[in-house]
């Protein structure tokens, strides 16, 4: 099986105003914007959904399903309001998490509960990670975090897990959660120098 | 600024909100500029973190989607609406309304709890029966500011004789709820309470004569007649 192995990095620092222009071109049916798009985000949308729904298979499917969803709905996208990476990686996780939601039945959650434990996916992640330049700094960032911190951002983000399952698996109040995934993220926020 | 609600803008951005934090998070978004400009660095920060796990797919991957979007028609750009907008008949609007609608109705029939009052109806719309008043070949529809922030739509039709009234609202006090109106000339008549603390969506009868909807906010129960001003008066015909 052949796979994709041209595919540009991006940089995890700053917006890609190129990105912005592609997706604006995309929005008035421009189909060569859209394969330029598809070539510089798919391995991002993919690896990601890739580690919320696990299955190859499945993970093919809800990439698809995404890549089609951008090309439909690019006119919602206003540069004005955000950038075009995080506006594509949204939609992905929103698809991911909905396919992992819809799936579970209570077996099912049971099953995933006991795979994930509460720290394997971080170990995970760590491990893709350290291949990559840019993820050396998510990790770095991700490090920086308090336990509980990382914990909720990660579950959350990786696991596909809502809020009150978060504090559910932790064992911690559902008002801890919420604050821990906020403060977390905005210490992960400045620790990357995402632009406000 | 409501901190409780506000604490919600991480796990929002990291999608955990359950289906019922969401759209109240949503509506508070919609009125809070602050917050929004919070979740927008939020949801940045978050791609990042799936950046940070990219993973090649199989090649044959892009020729499926290349081929399918080939076959998608894609959606028009949003029209920006600023309340208050003149009547609309439906027919000039294909589409995108009606979906839209019908896609907050059927969110909205999962948690919405409205009551019923006096001997008229009050209570969620189901999906055919919004399809149904959207497809009416005399459906205004019309976007009007609520008092204190916040818009509400209103689709009427005077030959399916009925009128639908769906808004975020915001939570009233327990000793207090909003009340629906329908008005013809002088003639008030109470068409129904709701509950606040998120999207509500109501279908209720409109009288022959009716020209105005209104809320008002009164006292838990309901009154006979308005007895506060209007946080919403809009034309159905």
């Amino acid at each position: 099986m052949g796979f994709v192995n041209d595919v540009v990095p991006i940089s995890v620092t700053g917006r890609s105003p190129e990105l912005d222009e592609l997706l604006v071109l995309v929005a008035r049916g421009d189909e060569t914007a859209f394969e330029r798009l598809y070539d510089r985000l798919i391995a991002s949308v993919f690896g990601l959904i890739r580690r919320v729904v696990r299955d190859r298979a499945q993970a093919e499917e809800v990439a698809q399903e995404v890549m089609v969803e951008v090309w439909r709905t690019a006119a919602r996208f206003d540069p004005a309001r955000g950038g075009a990476m995080a506006w594509v990686m949204t939609v992905a996780h929103r698809r991911a998490v909905d396919r992992v939601r819809s799936a579970q039945a209570s077996s099912d959650r049971e099953d995933r509960v006991a795979r994930m434990g509460g720290e394997v996916a971080y170990d995970h992640v760590a491990e893709t990670v350290t291949t990559r330049l840019e993820g050396e700094r998510v990790r770095r960032c991700l490090d920086g975090l308090t336990e509980l911190q990382r914990q909720a951002v990660t579950m959350a983000y990786y696991g596909g897990y809502s809020y009150p399952e978060v504090a559910g698996l932790l064992k911690v109040p559902l008002g801890t959660v919420k604050t821990r995934m906020r403060d977390g993220l905005v210490r992960l926020r400045d620790c990357m120098g995402v632009e406000r | 600024m409501n901190d409780e609600i506000h604490t919600l803008s991480g796990a929002y951005a990291l999608n955990a909100l359950p289906l019922r934090e969401l759209g109240e998070f949503e509506g508070h978004l919609s009125r809070c500029e602050a917050c929004t400009i919070e979740v927008r660095g939020l949801q940045e920060t978050a791609a990042r973190l799936g950046v940070a796990v990219a993973e090649a797919p199989p090649r044959a991957l892009k020729s499926r989607v290349m081929a399918q979007i080939a076959e998608v028609r894609q959606e028009p750009p949003p029209i920006d609406e600023e309340p208050p907008v003149a009547v609309v008949p439906l027919r000039r609007r294909p589409g995108r309304w009606a979906l839209a609608l019908a896609a907050v109705s059927a969110a909205a029939a999962v948690s919405v709890g409205v009551v019923a009052v006096n001997e008229i109806r009050s209570r969620d719309a189901s999906i055919e029966e919004t399809q149904s008043l959207l497809a009416a070949p005399d459906a205004v529809v019309r976007r009007v500011a609520m008092t204190g922030g916040g818009s509400a739509t209103v689709v009427a039709s005077e030959s399916r004789g009925k009128v639908m009234f769906t808004s975020d609202l915001p939570a009233l006090d327990p000793s207090r709820t909003y009340q629906l109106w329908t008005i013809g000339g002088e003639r008030i008549r109470s068409a129904g309470l709701v509950d606040g603390g998120g999207v509500r969506t109501a279908t209720v009868d409109l009288p022959p004569g009716t020209d105005h909807l209104g809320v008002t906010v009164e006292p838990a129960g309901g009154s006979e007649q308005p007895t506060t001003e209007p946080v919403m008066l809009a034309k159905v015909v």
